[in-house]
């Protein structure tokens, strides 16, 4: 199971590590040993427990069984100890201070002092040497608030290299970068894993992998599904390791083929931050999905769309009743019939200290009332009957949203919007972080909305909900549409190669 | 019959939120439904324990006192309802439409002076409530910086002096004006409230404001026009500080700039030990009301017995972190 | 030219932008309407130590994420229980450790029971403004020692009073601490990104406990020069110092959610602001109008950071378009 490259002792060995969320496995008994000047890439769809696992082995947060050993030592602790150890993380969410300079960023923790004040002639000199190492240049005393994303990425690893550590951990480092910034990061991980240092790369790019590391271990649902040398195995192989699920259409969703009706949406020339030119057309009845890895600018993409973020360029017209309309910002959109189910569930759908009577009845209390008072009776039929439509369990309507699953949270979401009978309806990752039973009821809601007229388009990372719901799959990479797929072309592969960008497999 | 596997599928138990200890459950109780207990508790004691509590003339004098502080704290609910902290410009609005209520009153006549102040109340909803809700700016500076050009221009028209109502004037006989025992004023306070507590519990812009200030995202993203609704709730608060400007005027038959210093901050005093959260959301103006209650009588108990304004103020600062510590206390115990 | 491009690249960076252009707007009105105040700069001196010393201390608290309403009612406090004290170096100790007591108070109920600071220094801000009523028998309380007050009030170098020296001395304290020292630049970190400032290891609720203490200290000892000054401590004293430091600041460029601002920026709000009220004083302007001017600067302020006012006013325009649209249908 354990692979090296190289003779020599291991930098980190994880043993048999596990670890739980309330009932859900995040990672199953995953073992995994990387040698010094090893480049290491770990894949696996989203949600296969990459990131806990990373997590994990940086302190941040405990296993529940399970050890790590860095070197000899047995490491134990929180992020502290694992930094003394020789562990360094670089995070997937920036964690930078704004107003502080390039240098103080780098040595943030660990600043360099003489009777408490700051030496600052240390400090830039470690700063300037850890940005050295990695190649980039950039002013040590401009606060961080006044450079790129990409750039910020790079400050961000500067400050992981600094600590000089024995084991680097970069997860998704290259989401925010551009492809020549890519090519440099690769460039500058090979040159510090030659002067010896190990490292682990998590990716869904199946070409950096190829290209850049030296041993390949594919997780899915929390276990190590393979792992060895790069050399050993070919793309399509990891593809397939990663997604797994042979079967791929399950015959649960049973397709009733519709006719597509009028041009509902009609989206062109689409430019917003992360968003570089996009088309899109949805017809009524037609159900259509959004495939890409994590970053590959779905969700920007659909937000400026439905004018939920503001737009560089780009018109979209929305028809619906036989009125079309330019949808310019949100409130037309959502006037114009738009239905938006957004990502963030929590923080962006519901009030979760506010009942689902509540929830459900905001966007539709100008039918809910007269002359702009509010009527009780009206709005808990109303609610009443949307949540037996959408499956609400329990169907305490008068509970707070917050007391809920987080499938029965999403069907709430959905309610909102389900008895308005919208034109268009946005669902981004419908069914992320939802149990089996209310994923299918989900699907069933959605495949219900297309069957009486709307047009609905999803964004989803889950390949089999992907082809199982989508007539037509766009599949997104750097924020362009780079290839689409109708659902006879499509199966996990074929996608999976779009988004990660090896296009041979095309069909 | 893909429709049936669903069903069966479905039926596994959802999540519920594990049960509180018992602690956890009293104190959120506390938290939840303390202030009615303690008003009711509070008045039962000093009706019992307090001597020339339990008087016409005392109550009667509480509400005189209460309604002017009340009135506006009724009004700012909606601000911090909003999650939009306060308005600390009420201080300058109260003094302002008592200014005009008596100085334009008897130069132009009551009417003039009732349209005047609407004008004035408006303005000072647009000018916050636009800075907030559009330009996004944070609530405490843009009413602090308001508050400093109200109270500047309000002093410098008026010179700073005293105005006087005429003796048997229309203001002086509202200001003394008694439906059976009851003072006028303690009507308006009740009827601000009853209004208010309408137009936030049932009116679908009450609605959009309790749900913007639980989440602001969230409300943008059901389609409300966030902007607009911020405006509203910096006009509700203005129109309230001027009606309480009025009761203020009327009450004394006289209006001089500095008479409403520290109702910024009392009002919101009122709002919180109410149990209204200042994050927003979660509140009503029937609390702000028991909070207003609360304060009065325990004001008015702490004079009847003796006490000087300094232990007011003590009680005062102490009632608000209790009232949020309980609140903190239970929400972490609750967590753990 | 690399100069001049390096020069503009360090400007860019400062947050003290707007102070500055409002300092050298006020200096050049100054220069054509009253020169006189370039004269009586000891005026100008006293009235920016008077708004500017609590503003130097909420300053810190600020950069931290967190507020003070208290400053204004430990200055009152300290100032009483200084004067309540007949023994003069005794009176100035037990006013400096009021305002530490009241410093770790407002950061127990922030740190250890965890409410919110606006809310628990509002408490605060009540419960010691009655304090210090309770203390003083709702009555002025005269220095027992009235000689060292007019001392005081003296000059002590050149033209500066010791109220101007100290204030000074407590700027270069602050902006030494708050620019050089690790733990003065970690104030940076736990306002401008908590999360990272724990997984790096900072001790954030000592930091913040720390803020607290400066700005209740800072807060007491201009309680302390306040009743010196004018040889009695009056229970209602500072009422209007807490509005007017947080104008300072804000025009100083602190941003009030934490994490960017400097003391030095609060220096320029405060002369700025100073400079502004003597120019007007000296031309005849009434206080009152100055208020407006104060007040109008202020909102101009806080609404024109250049990263937001575009969105601003297209919100603005689309809110307004959309009724137009509407009317009609």
């Amino acid at each position: 199971m354990v692979h090296s490259t190289q003779n020599q002792p291991a930098a980190i060995i994880a043993d048999r590590i596990s670890k739980r969320f309330g009932g859900a496995v995040a990672v199953d008994g995953v073992s995994l040993s990387v040698a010094p000047g090893e480049i290491h890439a770990v894949v696996g769809e989203n949600g296969a427990g990459k990131s806990t696992l990373m997590r994990i082995l940086a302190g941040v947060i405990p296993a529940d069984q399970g050890e790590i050993r860095v070197g000899t030592e047995l490491l134990s602790g929180g992020p502290r100890a694992a930094l003394a150890a020789g562990v360094a993380l670089v995070h997937q969410e920036l964690s930078l201070v704004p107003d502080m300079s390039v240098a103080e960023n780098i040595l943030l923790g660990s600043t360099p002092t003489a009777a408490g004040f700051v030496r600052r002639a240390p400090m830039r000199r470690i700063a300037q040497a850890a940005l050295d190492e990695i190649g980039i240049e950039v002013d040590l005393d401009e606060p961080i608030a006044r450079l790129s994303v990409s750039v910020r990425q790079f400050v961000e690893i500067a400050r992981a290299v600094a600590r000089k550590p024995r084991v680097l951990i970069l997860d998704e480092p290259t989401a925010t970068l551009t492809p020549a910034e890519t090519d440099h990061l690769l460039q500058m991980l090979e040159r510090l894993a030659a002067a010896g240092m190990a490292i682990i790369y998590i990716s869904h790019r199946i070409p950096e992998v190829f290209r850049l590391c030296t041993v390949v271990t594919v997780l899915r649902d929390g276990k190590v599904i393979q792992s060895g040398p790069v050399a050993e195995t070919t793309p399509r192989e990891v593809i397939s390791a990663m997604v797994g699920r042979e079967l791929a259409r399950d015959l649960a969703g049973e397709h009733t083929s519709r006719q597509p009706g009028e041009v509902v949406l009609k989206a062109t020339g689409i430019r917003a931050p992360r968003v570089n030119g996009v088309d899109l057309e949805i017809r009524s009845g037609q159900i259509v999905g959004l495939g890409g890895l994590v970053g590959a600018g779905r969700t920007e993409l659909v937000r400026a769309i439905i004018g939920a973020d503001p737009r560089i360029a780009g018109t979209v017209t929305i028809a619906s009743r036989g009125r079309s309309r330019q949808i310019r910002d949100y409130q037309v959109a959502v006037r114009s019939g738009v239905g938006y189910v957004p990502e963030e569930r929590r923080s962006d759908g519901l009030a979760l200290t506010m009942s689902v009577v509540d929830n459900v009845a905001l966007p539709n209390r100008a039918a809910l009332s007269t002359a702009g008072v509010l009527r009780r009776r009206r709005i808990t039929d109303y609610v009443e009957r949307l949540a037996d439509a959408v499956g609400l369990r329990p169907p305490k309507i008068q509970r707070d949203a917050g007391q809920f699953s987080g499938g029965n949270q999403q069907k709430i979401v959905i309610a909102k919007w389900l008895g308005r009978q919208p034109a268009l309806m946005v669902l981004d990752e419908p069914t992320r972080g939802v149990d089996v039973g209310a994923k299918a009821e989900i699907h069933r809601l959605i495949r219900g909305l297309a069957a009486e007229g709307a047009a609905v388009l999803f964004v989803s990372s889950d390949l089999p909900e992907l082809l199982d719901l989508a007539d037509l799959i766009h599949v997104v990479r750097d924020g362009t549409i780079v290839g689409s797929l109708t659902r006879e072309q499509a199966d996990e592969r074929s996608v999976m190669s779009l988004a990660s960008g090896e296009k041979a497999v095309v069909a | 019959m893909a429709e049936s596997t669903l069903r069966e599928s479905i039926v596994a138990p959802t999540t519920a939120p594990a049960p509180a200890s018992r602690g956890a459950r009293v104190l959120q109780f506390v938290a939840d439904r303390g202030i009615v207990v303690f008003t009711v508790g509070l008045i039962v004691f000093a009706i019992v324990f307090v001597n020339g509590f339990a008087s016409v003339s005392n109550v009667s004098d509480v509400f005189y006192r209460a309604a002017p502080i009340g009135i506006v704290a009724l009004g700012m609910t909606f601000v911090v309802i909003s999650a939009n902290y306060l308005d600390l410009s009420v201080v300058a609005q109260v003094a302002t439409a008592a200014v005009i209520f008596i100085g334009v009153s008897n130069q132009a006549g009551i009417i003039a002076a009732v349209l005047v102040a609407i004008v004035v109340a408006l303005v000072y909803g647009l000018v916050n409530g636009i800075a907030v809700g559009y330009f996004r700016a944070n609530a405490v500076i843009v009413t602090l910086a308001t508050t400093f050009i109200g109270l500047g221009i309000l002093r410098w028209l008026s010179g700073g002096s005293i105005f006087f109502g005429p003796d048997g004037g229309i203001v002086q006989s509202l200001g003394q004006a008694k439906v059976g025992p009851v003072p006028l004023s303690a009507i308006v306070l009740i009827a601000m409230a009853v209004i208010l507590g309408f137009v936030l519990q049932k009116t679908t812009f009450g609605f959009a404001i309790r749900s913007y200030g639980s989440n602001k995202a969230a409300a943008r993203l059901a389609g409300v026009q966030t902007g607009r609704l911020v405006v509203g709730a910096f006009i509700i608060t203005s129109l309230s500080a001027m009606v309480a400007g009025f009761v203020l005027a009327a009450f004394s038959n006289t209006a001089v700039s500095s008479m409403s210093d520290g109702y910024d901050f009392r009002a919101l005093a009122a709002i919180i030990i109410g149990g209204t959260s200042v994050f927003g959301g979660r509140g009503s103006v029937l609390r702000t009301l028991l909070g207003v209650v609360f304060v009065s009588v325990l004001t008015n108990i702490l004079v009847l017995s003796g006490m000087g304004f300094g232990l007011q103020q003590v009680a005062i600062g102490a009632l608000i972190v209790i009232a949020v510590s309980v609140d903190a206390l239970a929400r972490k115990l609750v967590k753990s | 030219m690399p100069d001049l491009t390096r020069l503009r690249a360090v400007l860019a960076r400062r947050t003290e932008g707007r102070a500055v252009v409002l300092l050298i707007a006020v200096l050049v009105a100054a220069v054509a309407f009253e020169p006189v105040v370039f004269s009586s700069f000891q005026v100008v001196l006293g009235r920016v130590a008077l708004i500017g010393l609590v503003a130097l201390g909420l300053t810190a608290v600020i950069l931290l994420g967190e507020l003070d309403l208290s400053v204004a009612s430990t200055l009152a406090l300290s100032g009483v229980v200084m004067a309540s004290i007949p023994d003069p170096v005794l009176g100035v100790v037990a006013a400096l450790a009021t305002g530490l007591v009241v410093g770790l108070i407002n950061s127990f109920f922030v740190v250890v029971v965890g409410i919110n600071s606006f809310i628990a220094t509002l408490g605060m801000l009540f419960a010691l403004r009655g304090a210090a009523f309770v203390l003083s028998g709702e009555e002025p309380v005269r220095l027992t020692n009235i000689d060292a007050g007019i001392a005081f009030g003296a000059p002590l170098i050149g033209p500066l009073t010791p109220r101007v020296l100290l204030f000074f001395l407590v700027f270069a304290a602050l902006q030494v601490f708050l620019s050089r020292t690790r733990i003065g630049r970690e104030f940076y970190a736990v306002g401008g990104n908590r999360q990272a400032a724990i997984d790096v290891g900072i001790p954030v609720r000592r930091r913040l406990v720390l803020g607290f203490l400066i700005s209740g200290v800072v807060a007491s000892l201009a309680g302390v020069i306040n009743t010196l000054e004018r040889t009695a401590a009056d229970p209602t004293a500072g009422s209007t110092v807490l509005l007017a430091s947080f104008a300072a600041a804000i025009i100083g460029g602190v941003l009030l959610n934490g994490g960017r601002g400097t003391v030095l920026g609060t220096l320029i709000g405060a002369l700025a602001l100073s400079i502004l009220q003597v120019v007007l004083t000296l031309s005849g302007v009434q206080v009152d109008i100055q208020d407006i001017f104060v007040g109008s600067i202020l909102l101009i302020a806080i609404i024109s950071d250049p990263t937001r006012l575009r969105a601003s006013v297209s919100r603005l325009r689309d809110s307004l378009s959309r009724s137009r649209t509407r009317a009609p249908a």
